[in-house]
């Protein structure tokens, strides 16, 4: 647990101090909101399903890169090697790397929902806050394989293209489940109502939060 | 005979198609000091990486506190590394850095034992600047404190004077004497061979070989079979 905590105070503290990650992302989040105002031009009956699916599609790319640049960093002047070679448990590594994912992620999506909420002409209230359930659910499961992936995909020559080929696909079921979730509780519709498609997102968090504690030692080891 | 710190069988390393290492056969006594002299690319780095459990031998084995290096488990605790690569953050300073690796060793007092070892090699006037704005020297100072304030057994030391002025050369030659002086096992590598003022074996790396030098007296480590 003294690793963990040593990890992602270490993170967090580089990420304010350089705050890379938060802006990239931010602005990437940006981008794509309005890209999509553009491309979809909402009408006030689709709001609320091209409102959610707008907030998905940041998410995901944003967490892409929030992802990516956890493990580059760890990848400067070799630092990954060091923490490999320490006693401390992988799976408490990969648990401070998918922390940070997770906070830089939440705090991106929290401006994204108020762009959504400008862009779409949505409005602020009760069922913004019902949306709360499923964007945690879902940002935890992305940052959990993402930060997986990003392992991965941070030893390899072409790292960043290849994340999105191995991420996507993988993630399409709660992506499915998190815009359904996320359209309920925007089209004003209890939580109750979308309670299945929570339960997806809580099982993919589950099964990739699982998976990470377990391969993670393995993802990390160089041949 | 003192028992073996580091033993490797048949060690072999290959890259693709390339054999780096070639049945490398070592035994290096505890508290014992060995030098490793070869040119670039010659396969000192990726020796000491397989020591450090970092890199997987292709076959043989390299044994390292009486543990496997392929799954290393106690004995990683007691392995101070530097490489070509500082394991520095830059954005950390170097007390930052220095604290947070004593936290992942589970060092208690660990702002004392940053101070120390920061004054140590000649950093105290830089200890609150980020490791960004170290020169690469300053770096290679900072790394060798990162390696050793952690008390190790074994210190795996990739060419420790790369890059350091003659005030650094003699803080490092220091630290090592003293490290050596207490009973810790070190394995250096280099370019060409070195004088530190302690028993040194020395051996040569070529074509993925290691032999011992030619007239080198070699009290405490010795070639396995």
């Amino acid at each position: 647990m003294a690793a963990f905590a040593a990890i992602l105070r270490k993170d967090l503290r580089v990420e304010i101090r350089s705050g890379q990650s938060t802006i990239a992302l931010f602005a990437l989040s940006l981008l794509i909101m309005v890209v999509l105002v553009f491309a979809l031009n909402p009408q006030p009956m689709d709001r609320a399903r091209d409102g959610a699916a707008a907030l998905w599609v940041a998410m995901v790319f944003a967490g892409m890169l929030g992802a990516t640049r956890s493990m580059i960093a760890e990848n400067d002047n070799g630092c990954l090697r060091a923490l490999t070679l320490s006693p401390i448990d992988p799976a408490a590594l990969y648990g401070a790397k998918l922390a940070a994912a997770f906070a830089f992620m939440a705090i991106v999506e929290v401006a994204a929902v108020a762009l959504i909420t400008l862009f779409f002409n949505l409005e602020f209230g009760a069922d913004l806050a019902r949306l709360a359930p499923s964007l945690m659910l879902g940002t935890l499961g992305f940052a959990a394989l993402a930060t997986l992936l990003a392992a991965i995909s941070s030893r390899t020559r072409a790292g960043d293209l290849i994340l999105p080929i191995l991420a996507i696909p993988l993630f399409i079921p709660a992506i499915i489940a998190g815009v359904k979730s996320s359209e309920s509780a925007l089209s004003g519709f209890p939580l109750a109502a979308s309670s299945q498609w929570l339960g997806i997102l809580i099982a993919f968090d589950v099964l990739f939060i699982t998976l990470g504690a377990l391969l993670f030692e393995h993802v990390i080891r160089e041949d | 005979m003192a028992k073996p710190a580091v033993e490797t069988r048949a060690l072999t390393k290959t890259f693709g198609v390339t054999p780096v290492l070639r049945n490398v056969a070592m035994l290096i006594d505890a508290g014992a000091c060995a030098m490793v002299i070869g040119g670039n690319g010659s396969g000192k780095s990726t020796l000491l990486r397989i020591l450090a459990g970092l890199s997987q031998p292709t076959s043989g084995d390299a044994i390292v506190f009486g543990e496997n290096s392929r799954s290393l488990a106690a004995a990683r605790r007691r392995i101070g590394m530097l490489t070509h690569q500082s394991w520095l953050y830059p954005n950390l300073t170097a007390r930052e850095n220095l604290e947070f690796y004593g936290e992942l060793y589970g060092l208690t007092h660990r702002e004392e034992l940053a101070t120390k070892w920061i004054d140590a090699v000649g950093l105290a006037a830089s200890s609150n600047d980020r490791v960004r704005e170290f020169s690469r020297g300053m770096e290679q100072r900072l790394s060798i404190a990162r390696a050793m304030m952690m008390g190790p057994d074994l210190l795996l030391l990739d060419e420790p004077f790369a890059a350091l002025d003659p005030a650094g050369v003699a803080i490092v030659g220091d630290l090592i004497r003293a490290a050596i002086a207490r009973g810790c096992t070190a394995l250096i590598t280099a370019h060409s061979p070195l004088e530190l003022g302690v028993d040194i074996a020395r051996y040569e790396i070529s074509n993925g070989r290691v032999i011992p030098m030619r007239d080198e007296l070699r009290p405490r480590s010795r070639m396995g079979a």
